[in-house]
């Protein structure tokens, strides 16, 4: 079966890039913003993380733009938090203290983008925004499609990702081979895939 | 106090043989050594002849001023002149006194010449060595010179006792009594003449070369009273003492110069005991009998010691406490520095926040009005490009001054040498030194914090460029870079003045390199080689290059 990539499967109605920005420098803080929405980002400033962590299960967004140092906040702390509120976000780090120790613990720790010394370089964080952005938005659609699978259907897929064949599973979930089948069915038709190779790209 | 007591009051020994391919040209009179040798002769045969005056037992004077200049030449102009003086004693005392050759083997007598110049080098070169060392409180500046002083005479007597008791028929004396009081005039005379005539001529010397760091005191009018007070209390009490029938006593002229020498170092000690010298020396001049005489100046010789020593520890202790306080100083300098440093990241942070709205705010602004062509489009560019250059700024600034602590990166070689290119080149060019760098292979790489390890090489090219400054015709200072598998080799080298200059600095600047070197894992090493070239080698160990 030919492998077709993941891109045509997501739908057409695609909702705006949405981003936040949250810098406990009020100004600048709206001054990237109103840059980045220049940009054709949705954007809204925040100055306290506390704030952008209350409202974000309201607001989410596709990606955040975060300070390090924050008053009594640090920024790793503030991206665990919101990691937790939502793994599906792309996270990106600015910074008037850099460091070398910093910039490699934001990214394989903290999942962070990107980690960018101030004063910003507006290319770059347009760059790596747009990244993060496509990330996020193409980890939604994944996850909003396996959420349409039922418990026995999610377990179906699962099997199937790690390459179990009909039978296999038949005895692996106790069912006939015929239900196997009609699971099998219903997963690629939920997830709007053809292949067990997209299935496998669509649960990383 | 002034910088300058930092330094020691008298020259240091010229430097034995370095380590390294020996050779007997070093022996070598060089070009200043002829004219130092020849008024070396005319001196050394003048005090000679002043010498029997005070003739003692057998061969020896009990005021022997030769040996003073004698000490003096070998101190100014290095161990090394050892074999030549000797030369030169031995063409004097044969020439003016053609007896010392008669009824001995002329080797026996030649021999009996050169011996005390052989003792008196050793000594020196030895006492060096040590001082080279900056082991003990001991050796500090001026103490090397008194202990020579004071131990040359002795180690020369000693190395007289063989033959002393082998062939007495050399000096004519017989008998256990009369050797030793044979070999106590010779120490007592040495001592005398050392003590009296060196340290002056040292002076003088170094007065004439313009190389005195040592002005003479001003004694204030209060210390003047004491020392006059005091010499004269133990001159008087000593007086007393011998009309009272007790014999000439040196206790009270001892007490009274040993407090001098502690109390106003020795300078003073040196006028006091000329005071007492000149009130004894021409009493036991000629007529007086020996054992009388060697008793008078064993007694001068106790004093001369004693108050020669305190006040030679006294200025030992003024230049430590000075070098105490420079460290301090350097010290103070150090945690303001840190400060600074610290006040700059703080700037830097609160300048990079308020500018980053601003050169975005200005970009925007840029773009809204670049199709206008007026006035306020030309001001909105002005203003982008200036935020846009100061944010540059602020980006390179934190590279020195913002990083975190110890926390070292793979650094190539030639960004490290080009910084320090950069800063020693203006430094070397203001001195009028030539400075050469190497390029160096860009694939070597070396863990390190670069702004501290910047700062140890250039602590090293700057104390090269230093010592080559003091030269009319200085040689280029040599900065090079080698590597094997497992290191990385960063050389200074540079020649050595000659004579060795004493620098204003304490060798912090390589103590300061050598901690941050050792910090990084590497050695520093400094050598001195046998073509007169200093070298330091910088070595750290080599990473893995990407």
């Amino acid at each position: 079966m030919p492998v077709r990539s993941l891109a045509p499967l997501m739908p057409m109605t695609e909702s705006p890039a949405m981003v936040h920005v949250l810098d406990d420098d009020a100004d600048l803080g709206a001054a990237v913003a109103r840059m980045l929405a220049r940009q054709g980002f949705v954007t809204q400033a925040f100055d306290d993380p506390a704030a952008l962590l209350a409202a974000y299960p309201d607001r989410t967004a596709h990606a955040v733009v975060t300070d390090v140092m924050m008053g009594e906040w640090h920024g790793f702390a503030f991206a665990e938090r919101l990691r937790a509120l939502d793994p599906h976000v792309a996270i990106l780090f600015m910074t008037a203290w850099p460091s070398a120790a910093h910039a490699v613990d934001s990214v394989r720790l903290h999942g962070g983008i990107d980690y960018l010394e101030k004063p910003i370089d507006e290319a770059r964080l347009c760059a790596s925004l747009r990244e993060g952005v496509a990330w996020s938005m193409e980890r939604r659609a994944a996850a909003r499609r396996l959420g349409d699978l039922s418990p026995r259907e999610r377990q179906v897929f699962d099997l199937m990702v790690q390459g179990h064949g009909n039978k296999a599973m038949a005895g692996l979930l106790g069912l006939s081979p015929k239900t196997i089948e009609d699971h099998r069915a219903a997963v690629f038709l939920k997830t709007q895939t053809q292949s067990v190779a997209q299935l496998i790209a669509l649960s990383r | 106090m002034s910088a300058s007591l930092s330094t020691p009051l008298a020259p240091r020994p010229a430097e034995p043989a370095r380590p390294g391919r020996f050779s007997l040209r070093v022996f070598l009179p060089d070009q200043g050594d002829w004219l130092a040798l020849a008024l070396y002769a005319v001196g050394f045969a003048a005090m000679h002849r002043l010498a029997a005056y005070w003739g003692g037992s057998g061969f020896y004077s009990l005021w022997f001023p030769a040996a003073g200049l004698r000490l003096a030449l070998l101190w100014r102009r290095g161990a090394r002149l050892t074999p030549a003086i000797a030369l030169v004693e031995i063409a004097v005392d044969v020439t003016l006194t053609p007896a010392v050759l008669a009824g001995v083997p002329w080797t026996v007598a030649v021999w009996g010449i050169a011996r005390p110049v052989l003792a008196y080098g050793a000594t020196i070169a030895a006492i060096g060595w040590l001082a080279e060392r900056r082991g003990a409180a001991l050796l500090t500046a001026p103490m090397p010179l008194g202990l020579a002083l004071v131990l040359a005479p002795l180690v020369a007597t000693l190395s007289a006792v063989p033959q002393a008791l082998t062939s007495p028929e050399l000096t004519g004396v017989t008998g256990p009594r009369e050797i030793v009081v044979s070999l106590a005039a010779f120490a007592v005379g040495d001592l005398l003449g050392t003590l009296f005539i060196a340290p002056p001529l040292l002076w003088l010397a170094d007065a004439v070369a313009g190389r005195a760091r040592w002005r003479w005191p001003l004694p204030s009018i209060l210390a003047g009273i004491e020392t006059a007070g005091v010499l004269g209390l133990g001159i008087g009490l000593a007086e007393l003492l011998a009309r009272a029938g007790l014999g000439m006593q040196p206790a009270p002229v001892l007490v009274a110069v040993a407090w001098i020498g502690l109390r106003f170092g020795r300078a003073a000690a040196w006028g006091a005991l000329l005071v007492v010298v000149l009130r004894v020396l021409p009493d036991t001049a000629g007529a007086m009998d020996t054992p009388e005489r060697l008793q008078r100046h064993l007694a001068l010789a106790t004093i001369v010691v004693a108050g020669y020593l305190a006040g030679s520890f006294a200025d030992a202790q003024t230049t430590a406490r000075a070098m105490l306080e420079r460290r301090d100083r350097l010290l103070f300098q150090a945690e303001r520095l840190k400060t600074l440093r610290a006040m700059s990241v703080a700037v830097i942070h609160e300048v990079s926040q308020p500018l980053s709205t601003l050169a975005i705010e200005a970009r925007h602004l840029h773009r809204l009005t670049a199709g206008r062509g007026d006035e306020i489009a030309d001001g909105a560019a002005l203003i982008d490009r200036k935020a846009e250059h100061l944010a540059t700024l602020i980006r390179r600034l934190r590279r020195f001054g913002g990083h975190a602590e110890g926390a070292p990166q793979p650094l190539a070689l030639t960004a490290l040498m080009d910084m320090v290119a950069t800063l020693a080149k203006a430094e070397a060019r203001e001195a009028g030194v030539a400075l050469s760098i190497t390029p160096v292979d860009p694939a070597w790489q070396v863990m390190a914090q670069e702004v501290e390890l910047a700062q140890a090489v250039m602590n090293l090219v700057r104390n090269a460029v230093q010592a080559a400054q003091g030269d009319a015709m200085p040689d280029p200072v040599l900065v090079d870079v080698t590597a094997n598998t497992a290191q990385v080799v960063i050389h200074v080298v540079n020649r050595a003045p000659v004579p060795p200059v004493v620098r204003d600095g304490m060798g912090i600047g390589t103590h300061v390199a050598r901690a941050i070197v050792e910090a990084h894992g590497g050695t520093l090493i400094r050598t001195h080689g046998a073509d007169g070239m200093v070298h330091a080698a910088l070595s750290l160990p080599l990473i893995e290059s990407r």
